[in-house]
């Protein structure tokens, strides 16, 4: 089995107040292909710090990151930009969509962003919308839609260049039990068909049925709970 | 491009409300700016118009024309060196004059020339000037409007000579007074009328006395004249046009106020794109999270700033072209292409310098910032 996302020995350290403070603590994780992973913790256990460097946004202080096999260690600016873009998909807490683009065009900025052709990116915008059952809704602006469809937007959108890995960050903390799990459910759905590591931070225990694994973070490691 | 284009259409509000702004300002610029060379070009026109590149002054006139006095010899030199068809001797005095019939006075500057020389204007109505003949003068069309005609005699205040009008030139004036031109004969005639300085000139057999010599000459030309001439000095055109009375104030506050205004565009613009920038600041955070190149953020906002600044640029250029051909005549406003470029020019210069500050936010801004948001 292919693990596409793999962490090793990841410690992070920062100033606070002169104190020196670990957040992360030589903490490994392997994701493999068509695992999603659930993250939960107490606030401030380093949920937020862990997500920004598996997202190749925060350098760690040692330890290193393997996307899809590729070391992140040592790469300038453009190039992380370069690796979020293809490797990565991302799934904010609230959608956070651009509020000037119509759904369609969320995903064509992805695919433009990325040098897709404009047939291809087509063919890849009428699929990814039809899956997820936003076919309707192709030309509305983000302001139109419900919390549930803003989300679906937000994992086609990072489904869009078709990356290694997924990372979602609280997907459901602004929707209703029912919505967080079609939209879980999805995210578990499309990891597996498209064959994507999955980590998603989350505090919503009902949707945790739907993980393959549930991670908790304490100390600054990850602990496996049954 | 994809986004500043959709932005733009998807807050068009916002977007016209500060077109619409920087099109006032546009307008404001160019008018401004045309009005500056209008009057620029109304207050010195009889010197611009002249075909010369300097003027032989006496030393210590300051450049003024009005100052200086010159003797045949100096002319009789400067041929020498410049070529005889170069040179062309210059009368200039302004002074009070009446028209006979006509109540009230006028302000006129008397230039003394040689109608067959280069610095004779074109005549538009009546008839020309001639060296044979004395008494004759070709005032500006804009006396027309004191009722002053063809054949209409006007009364130097001073010296009490007659002249009497035999045509008429157009757009000719200096320090904002309209033109007569008169005859070298005449033109004598009223210096030895009136002379105080017998050294200087004033007898005919001297060869005459004149205010300054129209010069075409290149750069060599001029040193030599410089060195030729110890008592005199070499005025170049540019200088000699802003030592006519008033024109360096006027045009001074008017380029004051010009900079103004492209100091003031460029800071709402600065401020309307820093304000913005700030607001979108999760929005840029959460592009650069999902891969977006922070030069592509830079180009989305700098191709607004083109595009906003451009179309208002060109639609004030349309209305400052409307309203120059409804302008009446005696509005001195003057906007010629070359003009205009610049203006534009700087314009755009100015609001895309507007533009830096809130580009370099925009490369400030961490992508970090959209993981653990709750608000976007």
């Amino acid at each position: 089995m292919r693990h596409r996302l793999i962490l090793n020995e990841i410690t992070h350290t920062f100033e606070d107040g002169g104190m020196q403070r670990t957040v992360l603590d030589r903490l490994s994780l392997q994701v493999a292909e068509g695992e999603l992973v659930a993250v939960m913790g107490p606030s401030g256990s380093g949920k937020s710090t862990f997500l920004s460097i598996a997202g190749a946004l925060l350098k760690p202080t040692s330890g290193e990151v393997l996307l899809d096999g590729e070391s992140m260690a040592g790469k300038e600016k453009q190039a992380l930009s370069d690796m979020r873009l293809h490797k990565l998909g991302f799934i904010f807490q609230n959608a956070n969509l651009i509020p000037y683009l119509k759904v369609e065009e969320q995903l064509m900025l992805v695919a433009k962003l990325g040098d897709m052709s404009r047939a291809k990116a087509n063919d890849r915008i009428g699929e990814l919308l039809h899956k997820l059952g936003l076919d309707h809704r192709r030309h509305a602006y983000p302001e139109k839609l419900s919390g549930g469809e803003r989300q679906r937007v937000a994992i086609a959108r990072a489904l869009m260049n078709d990356p290694a890995v997924l990372l979602a960050d609280e997907p459901t903390a602004s929707l209703d039990a029912g919505r967080g799990m079609d939209v879980v459910g999805m995210i578990a759905r499309e990891a597996k068909e498209r064959g994507k590591s999955a980590i998603m931070v989350t505090h919503d225990e009902r949707v945790l049925s739907l993980c393959d694994r549930v991670l908790y973070l304490e100390h600054g490691s990850l602990i496996e709970k049954y | 491009m994809y986004l500043a284009i959709r932005e733009m259409r998807f807050a068009k509000v916002r977007y016209s409300l500060i077109a619409t702004i920087m099109l006032l300002i546009a307008f404001l610029v160019l008018f401004v700016t045309g009005l500056a060379r209008g009057l620029a070009y109304d207050n010195a026109a009889s010197i611009q118009n002249m075909d010369a590149t300097h003027f032989v002054m006496e030393k210590g006139s300051n450049h003024r024309f009005t100052r200086s006095q010159l003797n045949g010899q100096a002319l009789a030199q400067a041929g020498v060196i410049a070529g005889e068809d170069n040179v062309q001797p210059l009368g200039v005095k302004m002074t009070t004059m009446k028209a006979e019939g006509l109540a009230g006075k006028l302000d006129v500057t008397l230039l003394g020339i040689r109608p067959e020389g280069w610095l004779m204007p074109q005549v538009t109505e009546g008839e020309g000037i001639a060296t044979g003949e004395t008494g004759d003068v070709l005032v500006d069309r804009k006396l027309k409007d004191s009722g002053i005609g063809l054949g209409t005699v006007l009364v130097d205040q001073a010296s009490g000579l007659k002249w009497r009008v035999s045509g008429f030139v157009s757009h000719e004036s200096f320090s904002h007074s309209p033109a007569v031109f008169l005859n070298e004969h005449d033109w004598q005639q009223l210096q030895t009328g009136t002379a105080a300085r017998p050294e200087a000139g004033g007898a005919e057999e001297d060869g005459g006395a004149y205010s300054a010599i129209a010069v075409k000459a290149n750069k060599h030309q001029a040193e030599q004249l410089a060195a030729e001439l110890p008592d005199d000095e070499i005025v170049t055109k540019s200088d000699a046009v802003s030592a006519i009375p008033g024109y360096k104030e006027e045009q001074g506050s008017l380029l004051l106020m010009t900079i103004f205004l492209f100091i003031i565009s460029l800071f709402v613009l600065a401020v309307f794109f820093y304000v913005i920038t700030i607001q979108k600041s999760s929005q840029f955070g959460i592009l650069k999270a999902i891969g977006t190149r922070t030069g592509y953020l830079v180009r989305s906002v700098a191709l607004q700033v083109l595009l906003l600044s451009s179309a208002s640029l060109m639609v004030s250029i349309l209305l400052v072209q409307a309203i120059e051909a409804v302008l009446p005549d005696g509005m001195p406003f003057r906007l010629q292409a070359s003009t205009l470029a610049y203006t534009s020019a700087a314009f755009i210069v100015m609001t895309l310098a507007g533009s830096l500050f809130s580009v370099w936010k925009v490369t400030r801004i961490d992508a970090l910032d959209a993981i653990g948001r709750s608000a976007a």
